[in-house]
């Protein structure tokens, strides 16, 4: 296996700490659009950039709603992300194993 | 999308595709500390709640059993060794339970406040049992206040309302823990439910003011006993245990510098 073998929207630094911070919520939990961004001291708008590829490639789901007036926005993984997300760390292990043998 | 929370800086953003991509070991260290973070961030702190929670009752109750001794007609009649001498039912003054009183509220607004606060900015199954479980302890203290009321309209002396006071708190505390762990499928809280509720069946039978000697002692104690477990805990899956790969031998590799808080 190879890095060309690695899932390439979840392989850019940003978006795998995207990815990796919505899997460590549980199956059927939500995240704020701005808790997620200061978790993870993106801009809005840069976080936005890579909400968007995540969502195209089915991996993110976002919600749209409303507190009171206030719009509001909530992001989770996807089934088909979080499975993703898994195949990916596994590759990750066996790179690094493959590397140290 | 989501812009409208925040600075519209779309344009000044670097492009995405510009990082560099990193090698296995950074990308596995990068997911661990950010998953750690993101937990962090959304569940509250077992440590700090139990510390708060055993200092609380530590020193709340050590309060209430040493103005205890002090009431009982002849204090030098008190004493470890049972026998003739021992008072029974002596009562602690009102400024001592005013100083307890002050401790356990202290405790129950860090608890919530705290709670609330980590918790902010998440929605779905976990909010929705979190927040079931919170009406929970309210309902049951609630509850528990007109119990008590009764009680005392039925004519329950003083000795019996200190003894049912603090064996119904307990009970209330130690069922909602054992709830808490079912819940949450979390075997230490389960744990500190049974010792709870242990503790409160001990401290009822002992008889004031003795009562209120093993719920510092072996109440506040365990409390503490629990924090120092989840923070040897904590330091150890931070140090192992990184991403959730089954069968995964890779992380421990990937360096461990993690350092404990």
């Amino acid at each position: 296996m190879t890095d060309a073998d690695l899932d390439a929207i979840i392989h850019a630094p940003a978006r795998l700490r995207v990815v990796a911070t919505l899997a460590a919520l549980g199956e059927g939990d939500e995240l704020s659009f701005p808790k997620l961004r200061k978790l993870l001291d993106m801009t809005a708008g840069n976080l936005s950039t890579h909400l968007r590829k995540l969502e195209d490639a089915g991996y993110v789901r976002v919600v749209k709603t409303h507190e009171g007036r206030t719009p509001a926005t909530y992001l989770a993984l996807t089934p088909r992300g979080r499975a993703a997300f898994e195949d990916y760390t596994a590759a990750l292990t066996t790179l690094l194993r493959g590397a140290g043998a | 999308m989501a812009n409208e929370h925040d600075d519209r800086d779309d344009e000044r953003a670097p492009h995405p595709e510009a990082e560099p991509a990193l090698d296995p070991a950074e990308s596995l260290r990068l997911i661990r500390d950010q998953q750690e973070r993101a937990r962090s961030a959304t569940e509250p702190d077992t440590r700090l709640l139990c510390l708060a929670w055993g200092v609380a009752w530590l020193v709340g109750y050590l309060v209430l059993w040493t103005s205890a001794l002090r009431t009982a007609s002849d204090p030098d009649a008190v004493r470890f060794t049972a026998g003739a001498g021992w008072v029974v039912g002596a009562q602690p003054e009102p400024w001592a339970f005013w100083v307890f009183s002050g401790l356990i509220a202290s405790a129950v607004v860090l608890t919530i406040v705290h709670s609330v606060s980590r918790t902010a900015g998440t929605r779905g199954v976990s909010a929705r049992t979190g927040a079931m479980y919170g009406w929970a302890w309210m309902l049951g203290f609630v509850t528990y206040g007109f119990i008590l009321g009764g009680l005392a309209r039925a004519g329950a002396s003083a000795e019996v309302m200190a003894l049912a006071s603090n064996a119904l708190a307990c009970l209330v505390v130690g069922l909602l823990y054992l709830g808490g762990a079912a819940a949450f499928g979390d075997r230490g809280l389960f744990l500190l439910g049974l010792w709870i509720l242990l503790v409160a069946a001990v401290a009822t039978y002992a008889g004031l003011p003795l009562t209120y000697l093993v719920m510092a002692l072996l109440g506040g104690g365990g409390f503490l006993v629990m924090a120092g477990v989840e923070h040897l805990l904590g330091a150890r899956r931070r140090r192992h245990a990184l991403v959730d790969v089954p069968g995964a031998a890779g992380p421990r590799a990937v360096g461990s510098e993690v350092t404990d808080d």
